[in-house]
This record gives C-alpha cells, structure tokens and sequence, in this order.
C-alpha cells in the first residue's frame, strides 16, 4: 500500500529532515508514527501526499511512484488519501456541510449528492446535526470530528493523521482514536502520527518511531487495553451494532425520520 | 467536474468574492469603467465625425468661380463642357445676378452689403457635384480648370473634408493610445485586486489543494472574479456614457455638436464589444495575476 525505499528528505540550508528511511505498510493497517517535535513525522506525513517530495530514495502509494507522478495528476493522488491536522484547516467562512463536501463538488457530484454524502460522514462522527453551523460556532473537539468527515467522506484507501488529537482533552481525544480505529476496521490504511506514548501503549499496533530523521524503531506493540473497541461499545460509545455506518453516542432519534436534505436545508 | 456545475461554482464564489471585498472590488471596478467609458467616448464621437464626413462626401461640391466679366453664354458653354467630364454628376451654372439673390436671401441681415452696386458684386461660378466615388481622381481635371483664364478660383470641398479626416485619425489614434493606457492600468488594478483576493485565500485554496482540487477548480473563481469585475465595468462604462450622451443629445437638441458629434449612440455591437472587452481586460488581469502564484 505504502512503501518507502531509503527515503531521505534535505532542506536548501543542508537540514536533514529524514534519513534513509524504508519501510513498507500494507493495507488496512494501522499504524503510529511517534517521535519527538522535529523527529520527521510531519514530513514524511507530508511526503505520502506529495506535499513534499523526497531528496532521494522512492516513495510507492498504490503502486505509484509519488515522487515522480505530474503535477497535474497529484489532485487524482489526493483524492485516494484522507488527511486531518491538529489544527483542523476547516474553512471558517463556509458551513461545515460545504467544508465535508468539498471533494464531491471538486468530483462533480450534484447538491443532493453532495447533501447526502456529507450527511453520511457527518454521522460517522456524530455531527449530521450541525451541518449548516460554521466552524467557528463549534467546540475544539466538533472541529476535529468535521476535518475527520471531511477527510471520510470519499471513503479514502489511506487516512493521514497528524497529531489529531493535539488540541483536545483526554476525553475528545479518546474519541477522536476511536473514530480512527472504527475508520481502519472497515479497511482504511491508517497511519497517525503522535508523541502521546501512554496513547500508542493502550491502543498497540504497530509503531514507527523517528528520531532525529531516522527510523529508529518498527515494532508491533500489544496493547494495554487491545479491545479498546469492545471497551467502549460496552460503556456505551461505540458503534451501533445495528447501524455498521453509525460511529458515536449520538442518539438516533435525532435523525429519526428526517432526510438529509432536510437536515441541510 | 461537470464544466456547467464548475462555472456555476466559480461565479458563485466570485460574487461572493466581490461582495465580500466591495471596497476593493469596486476601486478595479471603477478603473475599467473609466478607461472603457473614454475608449467609448472616443468610438462615438470618431464614428459619428466619420459618418458625418461620410455624409458630407456624398454632398460634396465644387464651385468654380468665374471672372466678373463672364458672360452668360460664356457660363453656359462652361457648364455643357464641365457637364461632359466623367464623374461629374450635376453642373449648375449661377449667374452673378442669381448669386447676389441667393445672398440676399440667406443673409437677409446683410442685403445691403450687395445692394446699389454698380456692376454685380459677386461673381458667377459653376457649381459641380462630383461622384463620391471618383472625386478623388478629379484633382488634375480641376488643376486644369484652376489655369484657365475666365476662372477666378476653385473652392473645392475635398480639401476639408480631408483635413476632417485627418483630424477623425488623429482622434483615433489619440483615443486608442489612451484607452490603451488606461486599460494597461485598468488590468494592473485588477491583478492586484485578484492577488490581494488570492492571498486572502490562501489557507482556503492549500485546503482545497489537500483534498484533491485541480489547479482549473482552485484557480476558476479568481478567474471569474476578475471577469465580472471586468464586465460590471464595461457596463458601467456603457450607461455613464449612454447617459451623458442622452444629456448633450437633450440639451443640444440642433446644434452642430449634436449634428456632428453625438448624432447616433453607439450600436449594440459596439456595446457589446465595451462590455466584452471590460471582461477581457478583467479575465487577462486575473490570469496574468496568478500565471506565476503559488496560491
């Protein structure tokens, strides 16, 4: 699915982001990249999308050089990757329905498709409710929940994660991995970077760790807590097991009897 | 994306664009208007002076003023010989008496300057129509009538209403300079406007770019913002002029400027074309913009 082949990443000024790095992901995984702030996990995040390209070494994505692919076909490679930010990038001056449904208008889906595609993400994440709100008007951790809809909503082969959780309490945070875990249990690829060790030791999977550019350690880690799902479909939280699309508490008589055209109106 | 759906789109985030950033939206705006409601100054008054000289050609004479002493079988036998000259389309031979009536009866004021006199005061002439489309080889034909000895003097129209033309080119080229110019501005307020708008956005469109937007889609509303910028202003441009026009029309209702000057407003062609090429100008401003942006 992803493959990297000594990858390394220099800056003009002679900085070395990313050493000879190599390492292969399959599909379905799911993955932490750890290390420390400046370790390299931002860029190498970076380069899966081709936000940046690497120095030397080759980048596989899907079988497709991502080093080498033209600049006009990177939008085609984007649109097979989900990506969410510690800072969310939403774009405050549009609803959060126009900001999940980006990529459908991008994709010429028409407005009740686009409707009903950002409904279905939304309520992923427990948001269908608030699809005409701006971003503004939303908490830290519904910010997050709408960058991850939007990063959902094509149903990407890869979710990117980086730092998601950083500006969020303990318990949004929780929520928020959960949403991750649920997203990779229905085959996405997910690699999410984070320096929250108690995190990875809870959850497991398997880990990457940058140090100082280099990988230093891949290691497949059992978790404290393994089925964290479990855990919390017990205590309430988790999917509904009669709803496979339905992620959070949200409760269902909220959307009881209303379309998502009605919602988004 | 469907191209309908994605124009749809840009315009719409265009006027938003434009509403969002009035101020400055209306200050490129403003720039076309102005530079395209001189260049629309300029199409009228050269196209109505054109076709006033057009018109004047088809009207055109030439008189042949004779010696005092000219006989009227004398003007006759002129006016039989200019008749048989190719080109020539009407000879009308005026006495001397005829040509004091006629002054007498144009300027009634003046009646006495030519009244008492002796011998006629005025002299007897040939008045010659020419065919508009041959006048302009007739100058050796009338070299030849300015040597003769019974002929005084050749007025001939030809002479102004080539200076007119003249002057109709100079207007042109005046005003093509200086619409160029002011376009020239007019585009470089508008890029400026665009850039400033595309900076705005700058996080939006790295958002956009994230998510897998084309450079066409990312790119489209700026597009369409500098062309509606464009076109707003051809049409300002187009009624401030239409407007003015009707005031001097109204308010000169007779006189020789309005004769001349503003007889006809523009044609919906030649508005049309103001309109389109504010929208042109608005288009290149944004693509010249943003040709080297990383947006």
């Amino acid at each position: 699915m992803i493959q990297f082949f000594h990858v390394s990443k220099r800056y003009p000024g002679g900085q070395t982001a990313l050493d000879d790095i190599t390492f292969d992901l399959p599909r379905g995984q799911f993955v932490f990249l750890t290390g420390a702030s400046g370790a390299g996990k931002t860029t190498l995040l970076r380069m899966i999308f081709r936000e940046e390209v690497p120095s030397a070494g080759q980048i596989l994505v899907n079988g497709r050089n991502v080093s080498s692919i033209p600049a006009s076909k990177i939008p085609y490679l984007r649109r097979t990757i989900g990506v969410v930010f510690q800072d969310f990038r939403l774009i405050a001056r549009k609803t959060v329905f126009e900001n999940v449904a980006y990529l459908p208008r991008v994709l010429g889906v028409d407005l009740q498709g686009q409707k009903r595609l950002a409904y279905l993400a939304l309520r992923r994440v427990g948001l269908a409710q608030r699809l005409n709100a701006f971003p503004p008007e939303l908490s830290g951790g519904e910010q997050q929940r709408v960058a991850i809809a939007r990063a959902l909503i094509n149903e990407p082969e890869i979710l990117i994660a980086d730092e998601p959780t950083g500006n969020l309490d303990p318990d949004l945070s929780r929520e928020i991995l959960r949403l991750f875990l649920e997203v990779n249990l229905r085959g996405t690829t997910v690699i999410l970077a984070t320096h929250d060790r108690e995190t990875i030791q809870r959850i497991g999977r398997r880990v990457l760790t940058l140090e100082q550019g280099r990988l230093a350690a891949d290691q497949e880690l059992v978790g404290t807590d393994p089925p964290v799902l479990d855990a919390l479909a017990a205590a309430g939280e988790g999917p509904d097991p009669e709803d496979p699309q339905r992620s959070s508490g949200e409760p269902a008589a909220e959307e009881a009897g209303r379309s998502p055209e009605e919602i988004a109106d | 994306m469907k191209f309908f759906q994605a124009f749809r789109y840009f315009f719409r985030e265009a006027a938003v664009n434009l509403l969002r950033g009035w101020k400055v939206s209306l200050l490129a705006v403003l720039t076309i208007a102005v530079s395209l409601f001189i260049g629309g100054a300029v199409l009228l008054v050269s196209g109505n002076l054109a076709a006033s000289v057009e018109r004047w050609r088809g009207e055109m004479r030439v008189v042949i003023y004779l010696r005092p002493d000219t006989s009227e079988a004398e003007l006759r036998r002129l006016a039989a010989e200019a008749a048989r000259a190719p080109g020539v389309t009407a000879v009308e031979p005026v006495t001397a008496k005829a040509a004091r009536q006629r002054f007498q009866e144009i300027f009634p004021g003046l009646a006495d300057l030519v009244a008492g006199w002796q011998e006629e005061p005025l002299p007897a002439s040939l008045e010659i129509g020419l065919d508009p489309r041959t006048a302009a080889k007739r100058t050796t034909w009338l070299d030849g009538w300015r040597k003769r000895p019974e002929v005084t003097l050749v007025d001939d129209d030809r002479e102004w209403l080539g200076q007119l033309e003249t002057l109709v080119a100079v207007v042109r080229a005046v005003g093509l300079a200086l619409v160029g110019g002011l376009l020239g501005a007019a585009i470089f307020t508008i890029a400026s406007v665009i850039r400033l708008t595309a900076y705005l956005h700058h996080e939006e469109t790295g958002i956009m770019r994230l998510v897998g937007a084309t450079e066409f889609f990312i790119r489209g509303p700026f597009y369409a913002e500098g062309l509606l910028q464009g076109l707003i202003g051809g049409l300002l441009a187009s009624g401030a002029l239409f407007g003015v026009y009707q005031a001097l029309h109204i308010r000169r209702q007779g006189s020789l400027f309005s004769s001349v000057l503003a007889l006809d407003f523009l044609s919906p062609q030649q508005v049309a074309f103001l309109v389109l090429l504010g929208g042109a100008a608005g288009l290149i401003g944004a693509v010249a913009s943003l040709r080297r942006e990383e947006l």
